[in-house]
């Protein structure tokens, strides 16, 4: 029971005390095959006079639970107690995480820490994710709580990280981290040629850079061919104006699928991509130029019940 | 942020231009000092009684889309830029230079209606003329075998845009500048699609059709633009069959001037084809812009119902069969057919006649015919057979910069012009294609 109460009170507040530093019993939650023994028995009633029974059975000196290998013997409850000290609470899963957190950052809290800013950068689950992928309702509260000290945990040193650390902060971290992802880099081929792929609604356009004097082919044909919009050639070669290289390289493309305007600016993204292959250090100019990201703007599907996407019927009297 | 109505008068903010100013109170009616009224239609009543706007009559509305406008006084002069002369359209070191126009050749080239009303003039002081690098290459070939008497037959060719009529401009700048005879004819459209007049010409089998209207309209021009070298000209020929009473000595620019009847239009312009044919005459320019449209079955009928074929016209006869290498000129001629790409009717048998004489020019193997197309016109290969092809290309940078100066020393070019700009436009402009750079320049000022 001590268990239980330890792991109820943590939920709320982690300041030590003397029970807990008395039953050291920061994982007895934990599966155990003492307990396991004797889960076979009921113990869905609650019991209302439990603690003072238990204060009472207990003795001071308890064996740290980790040492018990003959635990059936030393068995100090009347009835059997529940795994988990969430079992009269709430739904288990998360608050069972919570508390192992809440012990190890007790347990390590005097680990040398290393800055913020020098942790490898970390992809926690957000509280709709953790919800999602525990499949309970986790409170926001405890969750920004659990976080806060995870976050602590995860500044401990590197090489002093224990193990257990690392499986207990396992639960809140996302499968993969996108943050160690690393873009591919792009060659620039023997002929000098960069190559960069850019979308625009349902338009598709890849593009060969090469140094040169500003010539623009698309599909073969020269800009004025292809676009008869002059707004479209404008933005077609836009990363380019703006970054004042259009007199330094040339340009091959195929354009694909949709209209104009798509086609227009699904190519302005991709010379901006071969473009930052030669030079790098373009890649911010052109990102504030608006080059770099993909509008995900597509056309809205039609619904059921309604003429467009969005349009009702025309109401009708009868 | 504007709001989208109007405060005062609940009127959108283009309505509300129509209006009258609501901040100046009208006296003769007080009502309309309120602040909030709707009186937009108490106003229109007020503007109706003024005269009601008359509706253009016949023809105005053509006339003014037509016109050609030469000159501009509300822009700026551009000092600095010498007259063109002759030699600077065949020197290779011209190139990239602007010249203008003499005055007299304006004229010469304004009569025989050279100028086109798509070609922005009127943005201009006074008319003024890029050196191109086709320019020189065109013009200093054909300039060098018109003094060795050879015949030119050529066809120009060229994207949208690139500068074809142009070109044709500048050859007859350089026909009049070397005192060559210079026949035009402005849009060859105008000979197919039935707007003119036609009559048949009596006593021809297969029988031919002139356009007695058009081709006194064109007399006339030619005998103005051409007057100088026409009245030194002594005729030769008997020309009994004509009216009036030639002397025996008179001036090809009075046999061109003998007549103001359109019925006897075509038999003078033959009378004069056929002396400027004679030994010991200046070289004959014989340009046509269009020509693609004269290569069909026009939509004339003869007197038995049947479309008459455009090669059937007395008038374009004479150009297909100069063009085709059929007329023999002992004094040298130029034979220009000007293709265009703005109004065109796209015909296999003009592509591929213009592929084979391309690929003749080049020495390649000449490419067949489409064994599965069955309507090949015969008269369009006869019409296309030999002549060279001349492609316009694009402008360089440095052309383009130049021109570009010209367009900012005018003031409709409100743009610094420097290496930037000018690469940037050259690539908007697909790459240097002429008519676009004026596009993406110039139509911004036009509106």
């Amino acid at each position: 029971m001590s268990s239980l109460r330890t792991g109820v009170r943590c939920l709320r507040d982690i300041r030590q005390t003397a029970t807990t530093a008395t039953s050291n019993a920061s994982l007895a939650y934990r599966p155990k095959q003492a307990f396991r023994a004797t889960r076979s028995i009921a113990t869905t009633a609650p019991r209302s006079a439990g603690e003072t029974t238990t204060t009472q059975i207990i003795p001071s000196d308890v064996e740290p639970v980790g040492q018990d290998s003959s635990a059936t013997v030393q068995i100090p409850y009347v009835r059997a107690v529940p795994i988990s000290p969430s079992y009269f609470s709430r739904k288990p899963v998360f608050n069972d995480a919570f508390v192992v957190v809440q012990d190890l950052a007790r347990k390590y809290a005097r680990l040398p820490i290393i800055p913020k800013d020098k942790v490898t950068p970390t992809a926690w689950r957000t509280k709709e994710q953790y919800r999602l992928a525990i499949g309970e309702h986790a409170k926001g509260r405890d969750y920004a709580t659990c976080m806060k000290l995870a976050k602590r945990l995860n500044q401990i040193h590197p090489d002093l990280m224990p193990e257990e650390v690392k499986a207990g902060l396992l639960p809140f971290k996302r499968e993969v981290n996108y943050y160690l992802n690393r873009p591919k880099i792009q060659p620039i081929d023997q002929y000098g040629r960069s190559h960069g792929v850019g979308k625009r609604k349902s338009s598709t356009a890849r593009a060969w850079v090469v140094e040169g004097a500003g010539e623009v082919l698309v599909n073969g044909k020269p800009l004025s061919e292809a676009f008869g919009r002059v707004h479209d050639r404008e933005s077609a070669v836009w990363g380019m104006k703006l970054t004042e290289r259009l007199d330094k390289y040339n340009v091959w493309a195929m354009v694909e699928g949709g209209g104009t305007t798509g086609q227009a600016e699904a190519l302005a993204l991709a010379i901006a991509k071969a473009l930052c292959v030669h030079e790098p250090a373009l890649r911010n100019p052109l990102r504030r130029a608006g080059c770099i990201t993909r509008d995900p703007r597509k056309v809205e599907r039609k619904k059921h019940g309604h003429v467009k996407a969005r349009k009702m019927p025309t109401w009708v009297k009868r | 942020m504007a709001a989208a109505n109007c405060w005062r008068c609940l009127g959108r903010p283009s309505t509300q231009r129509l209006l009258a100013p609501s901040s100046i109170p009208s006296f003769k009616n007080p009502t309309s000092v309120a602040a909030f009224t709707t009186s937009a239609t108490f106003l229109a009543k007020d503007d109706n009684q003024e005269r009601p706007i008359e509706a253009p009559g016949p023809g105005e509305r053509k006339a003014f889309r037509k016109r050609i406008q030469l000159s501009n006084d509300n822009a700026l002069k551009v000092s600095g830029l010498s007259e063109l002369e002759a030699q600077q359209l065949v020197d290779p070191t011209a190139v990239g230079q602007m010249a203008s126009l003499p005055t007299g050749l304006v004229d010469q080239l304004r009569t025989i209606e050279a100028f086109k009303p798509t070609q922005n003039w009127g943005l201009f002081r006074s008319p003024h003329m890029l050196v191109r690098k086709d320019t020189v290459d065109f013009l200093g070939d054909m300039t060098k075998r018109i003094a060795n008497k050879e015949t030119v037959r050529t066809v120009i060719e060229g994207e949208r845009g690139v500068g074809k009529s142009m070109l044709g401009l500048q050859t007859m700048a350089a026909g009049f500048m070397n005192k060559m005879v210079v026949i035009n004819i402005p849009e060859a459209q105008d000979l197919v699609e039935a707007r003119t007049d036609y009559s048949y010409i009596p006593r021809t089998t297969p029988e031919q059709f002139s356009h007695p209207s058009y081709i006194l309209k064109l007399l006339q021009a030619l005998r103005s633009a051409n007057e100088e070298v026409l009245s030194k000209e002594i005729i030769k020929l008997e020309h009994i069959h004509l009216p009036g009473n030639l002397s025996r000595n008179a001036s090809l620019a009075t046999l061109a001037n003998v007549t103001k009847e359109p019925e006897f239009a075509w038999p003078v312009f033959n009378a004069l084809w056929q002396e400027l044919l004679q030994p010991g005459r200046p070289p004959i320019m014989f340009t046509l812009d269009g020509l693609s449209h004269i290569m069909r079955i026009s939509d004339y009928r003869s007197p038995s119902f049947n479309l008459i074929h455009a090669h059937d016209f007395a008038l374009t006869r004479l150009f297909v069969e100069a063009l085709g290498g059929k007329t023999h000129f002992p004094n040298g001629a130029a034979i220009v057919g000007v293709m265009t790409k703005g109004n065109w009717l796209k015909d296999k048998s003009v592509e591929k006649a213009l592929e084979q004489a391309r690929a003749a020019q080049a020495e390649l193997p000449i490419p067949e015919r489409d064994a599965y197309y069955s309507k090949y016109d015969e008269r369009v290969f006869e019409a296309l057979k030999g002549v060279e092809v001349f492609d316009v290309k694009s402008i360089s940078k440095l052309e383009a910069r130049s021109l570009m100066e010209y367009w900012a020393a005018s003031g409709v070019l409100r743009m610094r012009v420097d290496e930037k700009t000018v690469s940037e436009r050259w690539t908007l402009a697909g790459n240097g294609v002429l008519g676009e750079l004026e596009r993406v320049s110039l139509y911004v000022s036009r509106l």
